[in-house]
């Protein structure tokens, strides 16, 4: 009999991808998120770690869209700061509470989704490409032009501090803040990645004509992966806003959709546990490279290229690897 | 009758793949339809399927006009379909591929997916189930968690064949099933469409293999230019001079 070979995307042996060996690995995981700010009082390393979490839960609501459904989007960067001037607005000029206005940005970030994906994913996956482009090249422009409401190149200034229950205005209080949403997102693709519907994004990434064959819609769940996406990277946006302060075009910019995709390619797009490890690796290393000095940016494309040419499946692919050892 | 084309028009570049072909095909029959290469036959498979729209036509599946509807939902009205080149799932499992095909005949809202509701949990043990019963007969049992773009050509032949049979469908069109098989694994396919076929369930079959096609079916189709140029039981079929011409010339 042949052997049975490990790695097939299962979600019936493997549930989400992210099968939790044990509880005692994760008690560890989360003992040591809770207690790191209790320990590390270095405002530096807390502003890195609190960067990290935002960029965990935008990789992982990007990584719904490339690495689920298969469809490359470039607009993932308008939806963050879809959420983040939704939220600055909202709070400097009604004064409206964080859940008010997360629950605003997703809603409007999912609706943008929705205008933009179902026109462009009618056509092809390159008219998806250039449409979601295309979204995110206007969204940028409005913002900077808009001036009436966004003040343009003079941003969205002196965004007040949340509060759920306590006001959030310490560096420990929003790193808390971060990995709870970091987490929470984590556990929702979790869950939507083990279910039914994760099951039928993979076939839609694996072969779209077949997957019709069987019975499903492509664009039903390409549209929902994709305004699930839309509607989470707002809710990080909110985050960022109240973290920042401030909200600016250039919080647009499409080089945001180059990060993320750096991100996927080193972790491993499609996999929760390697999408989290690169957004870590991707965000916290060039910041801790600054002890290289002028050599930093040098030293970071050195690592990144070992990176893509030893693990051509990314960080993801070392898991496998062990498991085949 | 189980399945009614009527002038069905297909056209690439201003090349008529179909030429307003009519036929149809009895409940609980096993129609073959032969022909030569680039005579039609696969386009009349995609254009009943939903894979492409006509220029012109009707088809109409159990009294119901089909014509143009989306492929998804053709499925899930009760035709299934393999494809000349094997598609699968490549990177999932040989279980999941087989999940998702009888899945989506299971009636959940989204909503309830998510959360696994009680009815939801219910129908994934009916599919795994099934699922099982599936794997044993198609011979793939050891194969479950293996990817099931790693299989061989003629498991994945099979493995095709259990995604199309799975959901219980009316209707299986069946697009050269033995093609590239050894004669192991062809007499394994042909006696898994004789066994679908004798459940009452009616099957449409391309194939050149002529030992699997005069064995196994009760009528045989002839198409030549996209139309039918003869129709009859395998015996006739043999020795029909237009069959000859058409596949090896005057």
């Amino acid at each position: 009999m042949q052997t049975v070979q490990r790695g097939a995307d299962s979600t019936i042996r493997r549930p989400f991808g992210f099968a939790p060996r044990s509880f005692g690995v994760w008690t560890v995981v989360g003992a040591v998120l809770v207690v790191v700010p209790q320990v590390i009082h270095d405002s530096f390393v807390l502003d890195v770690l609190i960067l990290a979490g935002l960029y965990v839960g935008f990789a992982l609501t990007y990584d719904l869209t490339v690495g689920y459904v298969g469809s490359l989007s470039l607009a993932h960067p308008a939806f963050f700061g879809i959420g983040a001037y939704v939220t600055g607005l909202l709070a400097t000029k009604l004064h409206t509470p964080i859940l008010v206005n997360l629950i605003a940005a997703a809603v409007l970030a999912a609706l943008f989704a929705v205008a933009v994906g179902i026109p462009s994913f009618r056509l092809s996956e390159y008219s998806f490409a250039v449409g979601t482009l295309g979204f995110a090249t206007v969204g940028q422009v409005v913002a900077q032009n808009w001036i009436d409401v966004t003040d343009g190149p003079l941003c969205v200034t002196n965004i007040p501090k949340p509060a759920i229950f306590v006001t959030i205005d310490s560096l420990p209080a929003f790193y808390y803040l971060m990995t709870a949403a970091a987490v929470l997102i984590l556990l929702f693709m979790h869950r939507l990645i083990g279910s039914r519907i994760g099951r039928s994004f993979k076939a839609v990434r694996e072969n779209e004509v077949m997957a019709e064959s069987v019975g499903i819609n492509p664009l039903k769940y390409k549209m929902l992966a994709f305004s699930l996406g839309a509607a989470g990277a707002a809710g990080i946006g909110t985050l960022y806003a109240y973290f920042i302060g401030i909200v600016c075009p250039t919080d647009l910019a499409l080089t945001g959709t180059l990060t993320l995709l750096v991100i996927l390619f080193i972790g491993g797009s499609g996999s929760l546990r390697g999408v989290v490890l690169g957004a870590i690796l991707v965000t916290a290393l060039p910041e801790f490279l600054r002890i290289g000095d002028q050599w930093r940016l040098l030293l970071y494309g050195v690592a990144l290229l070992l990176i893509i040419n030893f693990l051509p499946n990314g960080l993801e692919g070392l898991f496998h690897r062990r498991s085949r050892t | 009758m189980i399945l009614q084309v009527e002038r069905l028009a297909k056209s690439f570049f201003g090349l008529n793949v179909l030429n307003h072909i009519s036929l149809s095909v009895a409940e609980h029959e096993l129609l073959s339809i032969i022909g030569p290469n680039g005579s039609g036959k696969t386009t009349l498979f995609n254009v009943i399927s939903g894979h492409l729209r006509p220029d012109g036509g009707t088809v109409t599946f159990a009294g119901a006009d089909i014509t143009g509807q989306p492929a998804h939902r053709i499925a899930v009205r009760g035709i299934s379909r393999t494809f000349q080149d094997v598609r699968l799932f490549a990177s999932l499992s040989v279980m999941d591929n087989l999940l998702l095909a009888v899945q989506q005949h299971q009636e959940d809202n989204l909503l309830g997916r998510f959360f696994q509701s009680r009815s939801v949990a219910a129908h994934e043990r009916v599919a795994v189930e099934r699922t099982r019963e599936m794997l044993a007969l198609i011979n793939l049992e050891q194969y479950a968690d293996f990817p099931a773009g790693q299989l061989s050509y003629g498991q994945r032949k099979l493995l095709q064949f259990g995604l199309a049979i799975i959901p219980d469908p009316s209707l299986l069109l069946l697009d050269e099933p033995a093609a590239a098989v050894n004669p192991t694994m062809i007499n394994t396919i042909k006696q898994r469409i004789v066994d679908f076929n004798k459940q009452d369930k009616t099957v449409v079959l391309i194939e050149h293999n002529m030992d699997v096609v005069m064995d196994i079916s009760h009528r045989i189709l002839v198409m030549d230019y996209g139309e039918v140029i003869a129709e009859g039981p395998p015996e006739a079929i043999r020795h029909n001079p237009l069959v000859l011409e058409a596949y090896f010339g005057r």
